[in-house]
């Protein structure tokens, strides 16, 4: 194995003799040393229109780039004031590739691989990180990025249960975090358009929100034979188990990084995986309001749940019209509207567009997502799909699928963050990570 | 209950989940007792069945498991493989039982098993451990001792803070210390113990740690102080170090916000950053004095009740935009465009017309939330100069303001620049009744004398308009009423406006065009009908692929025809009778094959007819019949 390590070690928190590894182990409880903040000259203040100097440029690390990843890569490498510098994988197959990709696009050889963690968030001179690990380790290793003092793009799910998600919005908030879930589609112009159709009042009162949730059933990622555990150089089985529980090699495990340990085991499934971006586009319909109070098991392909104020968010499976994949639909006493992946809208009435075409609000780039939380890091504003919003939908999610596996409705108290008169259903909350991670 | 070898796979969950469900009983607390269903399951921990199946034990205890089960549990601690898992319910059962036995393990254990312990400890928030983690902040295995602050800290008991703040000069990674000390501090001033937060965070502040710790205690500051926490802001915002000025502008976007609204704090934090606006002039520091603009805008543009406050912010704003340093200039037009309201349409056009930032200016007055503003443009483009008009012209397209009586006459002004603008907007919000302006503004003898240019832009602008009209049919017979008397240049847009158009009236128009002696009007008819969007056309394709029809393009119409038989939703019997005709239209084999590919891609009875007759079918026997064997084959019902 080739571990390419142009630069020098990072710097430790004084006084401190622990070992490399540790040190992202207290990054995820307490925090890095790095002592250069990511704060970046706005070129658009200057008014540098195009060419970006070096100077000025968002130094940016990846962790975790797989197939998804790689995506959310090409997005970055597009954007001219972004200088991708390093790059840590469990996988010596993945820091290769994608020091490649890398080093191809900027025309040099130095983006940096690491195995550890703890190694690129100690690096002084990276400013934010891309996180596209598996969802086992979304929420610790964005903790992880921010108590090291960097900005978070994070692919979701970003948790894999409620507890998590709140303190995933309280770590961003202490470190003053620039975070953005990979929720792409609060940036792509009609979903945006519809959301603001429905915040606005136009399509009058709200009545009903529907997100589709490609599943709904409670999986658990369980504990396949042991295999002969290959060098850690080559993959280091645990840091991929990372804070999940303990179990043996596995290359079928390994190889599941994707779905490995969503939502923590017993609770997971599609209602997690594709409502991180169905519930919170609906969230966002309802102006961003706490998440449902009140959850239904699921009951002929749908799920209902009640926010405080009377209005439905709805899990459905089917009966949507033939909108592309991760459909909503929005409904008022005044009209409705639904939106698909294919970049297209159906409304009730034609006079919902005000004057715009369906083709000329279009769907796409999703770089436009990329592009907000870059603007973000250097303007320090929230970027749309930032930790509050997706704390809040994720916590939908995770309480509709504590609904599933108990088989019940189950009734959330936002003020407390806990269900009412149910301690099974807040047992579900949380679950202990592997020693030594915390959050 | 037998749990043999576990697998990722629903089946698993299935058989635990069927052998739970008895456990199932509705919400409520837990009996002391155990249940049943919680036997069963510390059976499996006490039975000598594989690792697997303990550890997945473990979690449905999560759920099911009481302090009955808490024994069995804690003898899991010490197991490499296990400890994780059985910390999965010794976090969450209640009762005192799981905390004394984590505290037990953790007088016992060392290493990763100690780690662990006392991480569940302080996710369990057990104020009764508090003096054992702070003996163990001084661990010499410094894991240990960072697992111990980060549990004080989660505890948050003045006792935990107290423990905290002491170890915060003498502890050997004062950086985990300080985290924690925040985490307390945080969790103190949510109790209602403010003074308790700040002491905390003021000795983190000054301790001997890292910016970002600072950075972070300095936040925990400011909102455990309330409205005496703005200096502390100031502070940080003129910090040198860039973390320190960040993490001001971040509390800054804070303050009466979170936790909760507080509206004279919000109100102080806007006039705290007015202020630093006005101090960030002074000094010339324009970088830090548009990050501080962004931050207003982002107080003044968020929450419910920012109008009270949002006259002052206008008008510090107005201010720079008018006369500050060019960075602060455009900060200052971007945020009037997210907190201004109608007032600021005037002032923002000054400043469009003094100063560089035109295309920011535009770009402000159309994103202005106020629907006033429509009015205020409106009125505005009455005595407009020639310099304003076009960007007051454009912002009533970007608006979609219904002024078009205003901007009609406008595309026949002595100014190419207004009479371009003019255009485009009528793109944007012309109506059914006025569409004839674009009409005509795409002829040769356009009113304003138009330019190739112009004429291009009111080609746009015109399919622009005539997509989004509501009666298409309506839009259709205007555009097909000025076919007659147009030029052939531009007859040809008004066939390809047509074409985005469709609808009945529409394909009848192209249909003409097609079948016309122009054989430019033939090959964009041709084109376009090829792109139908509709199966409707399918007949119009066909009779232009006939004999009579015009010989250049008969095989783009067939191809057309064929395009609808292969891509479109159709009934069976209709697709083969299309393949049918297109068969008997057909004069190359290359299109012959194409209706073999739909015949094969659409297997049915309907299909496997034609194909058969296909097989008759001089040169093509081979192929079809290759094709009728496919069909055969994937519409055979499978044996019984």
């Amino acid at each position: 194995m080739h571990v390419v390590r142009h630069l020098p070690e990072p710097k430790r928190p004084r006084g401190t003799g622990a070992s490399r590894r540790g040190f992202l182990r207290r990054a995820l409880a307490a925090g890095g040393a790095a002592a250069v903040a990511p704060v970046v000259i706005p070129s658009s203040a200057l008014g540098l229109d195009g060419a970006v100097p070096p100077s000025e440029r968002i130094i940016v690390g990846g962790i975790g780039i797989g197939r998804r990843g790689e995506y959310d890569l090409g997005c970055f490498l597009e954007q001219p004031d972004v200088q991708f510098v390093a790059v840590c994988d469990v996988k010596q197959e993945r820091r290769s590739a994608v020091k490649q990709i890398v080093d191809k696009h900027h025309g040099t050889p130095d983006c940096a691989t690491y195995r550890e963690a703890d190694e690129l968030l100690g690096r002084d001179d990276i400013d934010a990180v891309l996180i596209a690990t598996g969802p086992n380790w979304h929420g610790a290793m964005a903790m992880a990025a921010a108590k090291a003092g960097k900005d978070v793009y994070c692919e979701k799910p970003c948790t894999k249960n409620i507890v998590e998600s709140l303190i995933l919005l309280d770590t961003m908030r202490r470190c003053g975090t620039i975070f953005q879930a990979g929720t792409q589609r609060r940036n792509l112009p009609h979903f945006a358009f519809a959301c603001e159709l429905a915040r606005t009042g136009r399509l009058g009162t709200m009545k009903r929100v529907y997100a589709h949730p490609a599943g709904m059933t409670a999986k658990t990622s369980g504990w396949l034979p042991e295999e002969p555990a290959p060098d850690p150089a080559v993959a280091d089985w645990d840091a991929y188990l990372g804070p999940a529980a303990w179990r043996p090699f596995n290359s079928g495990t390994l190889k599941d990084g994707f779905n490995f340990e969503k939502g923590g085991g017993l609770v997971g499934g599609g209602v997690l995986e594709w409502g991180s971006h169905c519930v919170d586009l609906c969230q966002w319909a309802v102006n961003d309001c706490p998440p449902p109070v009140e959850y239904d098991p699921p009951r002929d392909g749908e799920i209902v749940t009640r926010y405080a104020d009377g209005v439905e968010l709805v899990f459905r499976e089917k009966g949507w019209i033939p909108l592309g994949s991760c459909p909503v639909r929005f409904e008022g006493d005044a009209g409705w509207v639904e939106a698909g992946d294919s970049g297209k809208l159906v409304l009730s009435s034609p006079a919902l567009l005000a004057g715009r075409t369906v083709e000329e609000i279009g769907g796409y780039p999703a770089t436009f997502h990329v592009r907000d939380f870059l603007d973000c890091v250097r303007t320090r504003s929230q970027p749309k799909g930032n930790a509050e919003a997706a704390a809040r939908a994720h916590i939908a999610c995770h309480a509709a699928n504590i609904a599933i596996f108990l088989g019940r409705t189950v009734r959330f108290d936002n003020a407390t963050n806990r269900f009412l008169d149910d301690d099974e259903a807040n047992r579900l909350r949380s679950e202990a990570l592997r020693e030594p991670w915390r959050i | 209950m037998t749990l043999t070898h576990l697998r990722p796979t629903l089946g698993v969950v299935a058989i635990l989940l069927v052998a739970c469900a008895a456990a199932i009983h509705g919400p409520g607390v837990r009996a002391a007792e155990p249940t049943a269903k919680e036997q069963e399951l510390l059976a499996v921990l006490r039975s000598d069945a594989p690792e697997a199946d303990k550890a997945i034990t473990c979690k449905y205890l999560a759920v099911y498991g009481s302090s009955a089960a808490v024994a069995d549990l804690a003898k899991l601690l010490g197991n490499p493989h296990l400890a994780s898992w059985a910390r999965i319910p010794l976090e969450v059962i209640p009762g005192p039982e799981a905390d004394s036995a984590l505290r037990a393990a953790a007088g016992s254990l060392g290493g990763r098993a100690l780690v662990g312990v006392i991480n569940s400890i302080g996710v369990r928030g057990d104020a009764t451990a508090v003096p054992m983690l702070e003996g163990r902040l001084k661990d010499g295995d410094a894991e240990v001792a960072a697992a111990a602050a980060a549990a004080l800290g989660r505890i948050g008991t003045p006792a935990a803070g107290k423990a905290l703040a002491a170890a915060l000069g003498t502890a050997t990674d004062r950086d985990e210390v300080a985290q924690a000390c925040v985490v307390c501090a945080e969790k103190l001033a949510a109790a209602g113990d403010a003074a308790g937060a700040i002491v905390l965070c003021d000795a983190v502040r000054k301790a001997d740690v890292s910016e970002q710790r600072r950075a972070e205690a300095s936040r925990g500051a400011v909102l455990a102080r309330g409205a005496e926490g703005v200096p502390l802001v100031v502070e940080l915002l003129r910090s040198p170090a860039p973390r320190l000025f960040n993490m001001g502008l971040f509390t800054a976007r804070e303050l009466g916000t979170v936790p909760g609204r507080n509206e004279a704090l919000a109100a102080a934090a806007d006039r705290m950053l007015i202020d630093e606006v006005a101090a960030l002039r002074r000094d010339g520091n324009e970088v830090r004095g548009a990050m501080v603009i962004a931050a207003l805008a982002d107080r003044g543009g968020a929450g419910a009740s920012a109008a009270a406050s949002a006259d002052p912010i206008r008008k510090a704003l107005i201010e720079t935009a008018r006369t500050g340093p060019r960075a602060m200039r455009m900060a200052s037009v971007a945020a009037l465009g997210r907190v201004g309201d109608a007032s600021v349409v005037g002032p923002l056009l000054e400043v469009a017309a003094t100063a560089d930032c035109a295309p920011a200016v535009r770009q402000a007055l159309a994103a202005l939330g106020d629907p006033e503003a429509d009015a205020e443009i409106r009125r505005r483009l009455a005595g407009a100069n020639e310099t304003v008009l076009p960007m007051l012209v454009g912002i009533v397209g970007d608006r979609r303001i219904a002024a078009v009586a205003e901007i009609v006459p406008l595309v026949e002004h002595r100014s190419a620049d207004v009479r371009s603008a003019a255009l485009e907007a009528l793109g944007a919000v012309v109506d059914l009744a006025n569409l004839d302006v674009l009409i005509r503004a795409i002829a040769p003898s356009a009113p304003g004398g138009g330019s190739d240019a112009e004429r291009a832009i009111a080609t746009k602008a015109l399919t622009e308009a005539s997509i989004r009209m509501e009666d298409r049919e309506a839009c259709a017979a205007k555009l097909t009423g000025a076919l007659a008397a147009a030029a052939p240049p531009q007859r040809l847009v008004l066939l390809d406006t047509l074409g985005e158009v469709g609808g009945t009236r529409a394909l009848e128009a192209l249909a003409a065009a097609a079948a016309s002696s122009d054989e430019a009007q033939q090959d964009a008819a041709t084109r376009l009908l090829g792109k139908w969007m509709t199966a409707d056309a399918a007949p119009v394709l066909l009779g232009l692929s006939q004999p009579d029809a015009p010989p250049r393009y008969r095989t783009r119409a067939l191809r057309g025809y064929l395009r609808i038989a292969r891509q479109f939703v159709l009934p069976d019997a209709e697709r083969a009778a299309m393949c049918r005709r297109a068969l008997a239209a057909a004069t190359e084999e290359v299109d012959r094959k194409a209706v073999l590919e739909i015949l094969k891609r659409y297997p049915g009875m309907a299909t496997l007819e034609v194909a058969r007759e296909a097989a008759k079918v001089p040169g093509l026997e081979a192929d079809a019949t290759a094709v009728v064997r496919e069909i055969e084959q994937k519409i055979a019902k499978p044996a019984t």
